[in-house]
């Protein structure tokens, strides 16, 4: 654990070190678009298009690679997910989305608020935001087994299902930096919570994101995410660690124009909205756990 | 089997025919479009960045980004989604678009018109702006 704090603590001094190394500009305005996108693979990035934009974005994932040719890497595999959404920011720096995903046909509704962007001058040396997702569990009544659930701390009475029960959250602070035109790092914390799991899960997580961009030309950039999932004892309400969540780690490529941006990766976690990674993902990359998967984005401006 | 769709074999033969022969002639050779009307402020318009060399890589990557699909990559009118307009993509390296004054490059090329979208939004900042029409003015060089 101490680690993970110790970790959370150097990051955003290390995005620190870099702030002297900046163009000096004439007026202190925001940096030229730290991402390409408002997504990273599996994560939000600080950027949000301008006031006006509706953004329209397909994430898709294969099934994993393990069984190689036979169903050509995974690609012809039944595990594949898919989450269409739809983006629209209303002022500029606040975004709201909703989006519908395959694996438990969530139903997400999200919003990202850009709190502080990097300005050319440094004088504002970080981009700093906020993310919230709210997922409805949409599958059918008959998937909860036997409709009835125990409240936590009321012994084993036992309830009906309600709505609520099938809501998750995500919330997520994000800090970034632009160290240069070619290298942009940001590092995040979250807390993912799940109104109903399994008796032998937790309803709470906490975890640590890790992700960022190396633009090797002028259209295309190397991109990578990291996200731990923390094995907090105080926060747990389980005496062992039963399946708990593993690391989702995954690298791609990214090509944008004026109005896409076009994402190929591999990666861990077979589900599509950040709760459900954090809290579900059992894949695991050192034990033939990656997929590929890929997210297209389109953009209007109004 | 073979029995039932052998009536298809002469309908098809005269359809594949006819979509070869459309392929000549349908019209091939578009048109330029029209003058464009500049606003007089535009056209007095000064450029605050001429000769900035630091915008040099910002111009580029602006234009690859949002300029190369149509106007190409040397701005030869030929990049991948010129053929989809409808009318014929001037060469910004020629005579006749180098001769215009920065403001009015600045007009056609950010506020637009038809087939040449309004970037306005997509490049919100002046000096980025300006660092395309400096990067449309090296072409000429190249």
């Amino acid at each position: 654990m101490k680690k993970y704090i110790l970790l959370l603590l150097i990051l955003p001094g290390l995005t620190l070190t870099g702030a002297f190394a900046q163009d000096d500009e004439k007026e202190d305005i925001p940096v030229r678009a730290p991402f390409e996108s408002g997504y990273l693979i599996d994560n939000q990035t600080t950027q949000i298009p301008i006031e006006g934009t509706l953004e329209y974005v397909i994430q898709h994932k294969f099934g994993t690679m393990e069984n190689g040719l036979s169903d050509v890497w995974g690609i012809y595999s039944p595990g594949a997910n898919v989450r269409l959404g739809l983006n629209y920011v209303p002022v500029n720096n606040f975004q709201v989305g909703l989006g519908l995903t395959k694996k438990n046909m969530y139903t997400d509704l999200n919003a990202k608020w850009t709190i502080l962007e990097q300005t050319r001058e440094n004088t504002i040396p970080l981009a700093v935001a906020l993310y919230g997702s709210l997922a409805i569990d949409g599958r059918n009544e008959n998937t909860f087994g036997t409709g009835k659930v125990w409240h936590s701390g009321e012994g084993t009475k036992e309830f009906d299902i309600v709505f609520s029960d099938r809501f998750s959250y995500f919330s997520q602070l994000i800090v970034g930096r632009k160290f240069t035109h070619w290298l942009s790092l940001q590092a995040g914390a979250s807390f993912t919570h799940y109104n109903m799991v399994g008796s032998v899960y937790d309803h709470d997580k906490i975890g640590l994101h890790f992700n960022g961009r190396i633009r090797f030309s002028m259209q295309s950039s190397f991109i990578f995410n990291y996200d731990v999932p923390l094995k907090i004892k105080s926060i747990s309400e389980q005496r062992e660690w039963v399946d708990h969540p593993k690391p989702n780690l995954a690298f791609g490529v990214e090509i944008s124009t004026s109005t896409h941006a076009f994402q190929i990766y591999m990666g861990t976690a077979d589900g599509i909205i950040p709760q459900d990674i954090m809290m579900w993902n059992q894949n695991d990359w050192t034990d033939n756990g990656l997929a590929i998967g890929f997210t297209i984005t389109r953009l209007w401006n109004f | 089997m073979k029995r039932e769709i052998r009536f298809l074999t002469y309908p098809l033969i005269i359809l594949a025919t006819g979509l070869f022969l459309v392929a000549f002639t349908l019209p091939q050779d578009k048109e330029y479009g029209g003058e464009w009307d500049i606003p007089e402020e535009y056209q007095n318009m000064e450029n605050p960045y001429t000769g900035d060399k630091s915008l040099d890589r910002v111009g580029k990557m602006l234009y690859t980004k949002h300029c190369k699909s149509c106007h190409g990559s040397k701005g030869e009118g030929d990049g991948p989604k010129a053929a989809s307009m409808s009318v014929k993509i001037r060469d910004l390296a020629s005579d006749e678009v180098q001769e215009q004054s920065d403001g009015v490059l600045y007009y056609q090329s950010i506020i637009g018109r038809d087939d040449m979208p309004n970037y306005e939004k997509k490049i919100p900042v002046e000096e980025d702006r300006w660092a395309v029409i400096n990067y449309i003015r090296s072409l000429k060089e190249k």
